[in-house]
């Protein structure tokens, strides 16, 4: 279970990227996280693994507390979140299944690590998980000769290499096309309820949070508006997460 | 209508002050070095046709050739050395230096003007300060290669790092990696291509400019043309330069047959 608490994020500039947000998600279901452009969508994402590091309030995943942790603790606590995103960033030149052993370097020490040393076990399981998103015959191809709906399975896979309870998804489907985003999207809800992964997506399209989403978490000017049910989702609700851009094209 | 009319005959105003200085300069030249173009075009006919008969490399310089393929072989390989322990420093400057791999901003803050100083001092003035202290050896041609190259390749380093470095470090972030396994697992494979390619160039650069190196330090093929041309050796003096012009053509053929299998 993630928990989040009173979540504040100012930028230096001054503007205010979270107000308050909180929220509780459960293990086994996918949240879309929508809202208009600039409402803090990515800057929630991306604090939940802290990439972006909140001023004030909690991010509790299994007893862990993100936002005080020290270096150390947040590199233990990103082994267990998982992160895909809209370029997908592969490292376009290494193979599918060595980009999907990079999701063990979290466990690594130093040494292995730098080499790049895999055990036989974790091989054989990342070759697993590419058979799981239907790439095991591409195992071996360089990343970058693969189309963007492969790139994106391969990087669920290596999120999945992480043996993940949570999945951040950064617009992933974004720079896809409509069936490969049918695809990801697909996949990314199956696994949610296979593994009991708490699944986690910056959405642009209300229809897709709609047909995937059991949770939506609705953000407004850094605001969370609305934290409910997707089938809770109507357009009294629509319009208060939407409210400030139908405001500025009605003029 | 007016404005469009004033727009054209400010562009037209703008093209002919460009023209105008361009022509000043040249006459300017003309007059200052006494120089005449017509008879300066004719004059390098006549440089080439004595340039021909005298340096052409006749059967009479042939025994020289076994000195000179094995200088010019010491020359490649000093530019080879220089080369390579200047991308092993770049590399490590580049890392400490670049914005998307640095964890230390003074490194940063310094690294970038320092390459630039070492990499916008030419090698000439490396080697002239160099021979005070390292005389005439092979070293201090290496050196002076080595230093220029060191400030030429972390530049080029640090902007290729920065150009494949940031979504390549987020995503092994996300993972929980450390640094050594993000540079070296991410970082590092991602930009192997353009680091290579960047290395071949210096290397290309760096046999053409060790050759006038070795001019100044005495050594190598450099310093055997200089010999061949003062003692009027002129054929042999021709072989050395058509020994350079080979040598260089074939290194730099190689150069984009390598570059073309690693991007491919």
């Amino acid at each position: 279970m993630l928990t989040v608490t009173a979540l504040n994020k100012t930028y230096p500039n001054g503007k205010r990227g979270l107000i308050d947000v909180g929220f509780e998600l459960q293990a086994g279901t996918v949240t879309a996280i929508i809202g208009p452009s600039g409402a803090g969508k990515t800057t929630l994402l991306r604090s939940l693994n802290r990439f972006i590091t909140p001023e004030s309030g909690t991010i509790e995943l299994d007893g862990l507390e993100l936002v005080g942790a020290t270096r150390a603790a947040l590199r233990q606590a990103r082994r267990h979140i998982g992160m895909i995103f809209q370029d997908y960033n592969l490292i376009e030149p290494l193979s599918a299944l060595e980009n999907v052993l990079h999701g063990t370097l979290g466990d690594k020490r130093l040494l292995p690590g730098m080499m790049g040393l895999y055990t036989h076990a974790e091989k054989k399981r990342a070759m697993a998980l590419l058979q799981e998103v239907g790439l095991a015959e591409s195992a071996t191809q360089p990343a970058k000769s693969l189309s963007g709906g492969q790139k994106q399975r391969v990087g669920i896979a290596r999120a999945l290499m992480q043996s993940p309870q949570v999945i951040l998804c950064d617009e992933p489907i974004a720079s896809l096309d409509p069936q490969s985003t049918a695809t990801i999207m697909t996949l990314l809800a199956k696994l949610a309820k296979q593994k009991q992964l708490t699944i986690i997506i910056n959405l642009h399209q209300v229809d897709l949070a709609r047909e995937y989403a059991d949770h939506i978490i609705g953000i407004n000017a850094g605001r969370c508006v609305f934290d409910d049910a997707t089938a809770a989702l109507d357009d009294a609700a629509l319009a208060r997460i939407y409210a400030q851009e139908e405001a500025m094209v009605n003029g | 209508m007016a404005e469009l009319t004033r727009y054209f005959s400010h562009q037209r105003r703008v093209r002919l002050l460009v023209f105008g200085t361009l022509l000043a300069l040249l006459l300017l030249a003309q007059v200052a070095l006494q120089l005449n173009v017509i008879e300066a075009a004719t004059g390098v006919f006549a440089g080439w046709g004595w340039l021909v008969a005298n340096f052409a490399p006749i059967a009479s310089a042939f025994p020289a050739l076994g000195e000179i393929s094995w200088q010019l072989a010491a020359t490649v390989l000093i530019a080879i050395a220089a080369t390579m322990v200047a991308a092993g420093v770049a590399l490590l400057l580049a890392l400490a230096g670049a914005r998307t791999t640095s964890h230390w901003p003074l490194a940063q803050a310094l690294i970038r003007p320092f390459a630039s100083i070492m990499r916008n001092i030419p090698f000439v003035a490396w080697a002239l300060v160099l021979l005070f202290s390292f005389k005439q050896t092979p070293f201090t041609g290496f050196l002076a290669l080595l230093l220029m190259s060191v400030g030429y390749l972390t530049r080029a380093f640090m902007e290729t790092l920065d150009e494949v470095g940031h979504g390549v470090i987020e995503a092994l972030e996300a993972t929980g990696a450390g640094y050594w396994a993000i540079i070296c697992q991410g970082v590092l494979p991602a930009a192997a291509a353009p680091l290579v390619s960047w290395l071949l160039y210096m290397i290309e650069n760096n046999i053409r400019d060790a050759t006038l190196v070795g001019m100044l330090t005495g050594t190598g093929v450099g310093f055997l043309f200089d010999l061949y041309f003062k003692s009027f050796r002129y054929p042999a003096a021709g072989l050395v330069v058509c020994a350079i012009i080979l040598v260089t053509i074939a290194i730099e053929l190689s150069a984009t047959k390598l570059r073309q299998v690693l991007n491919a």
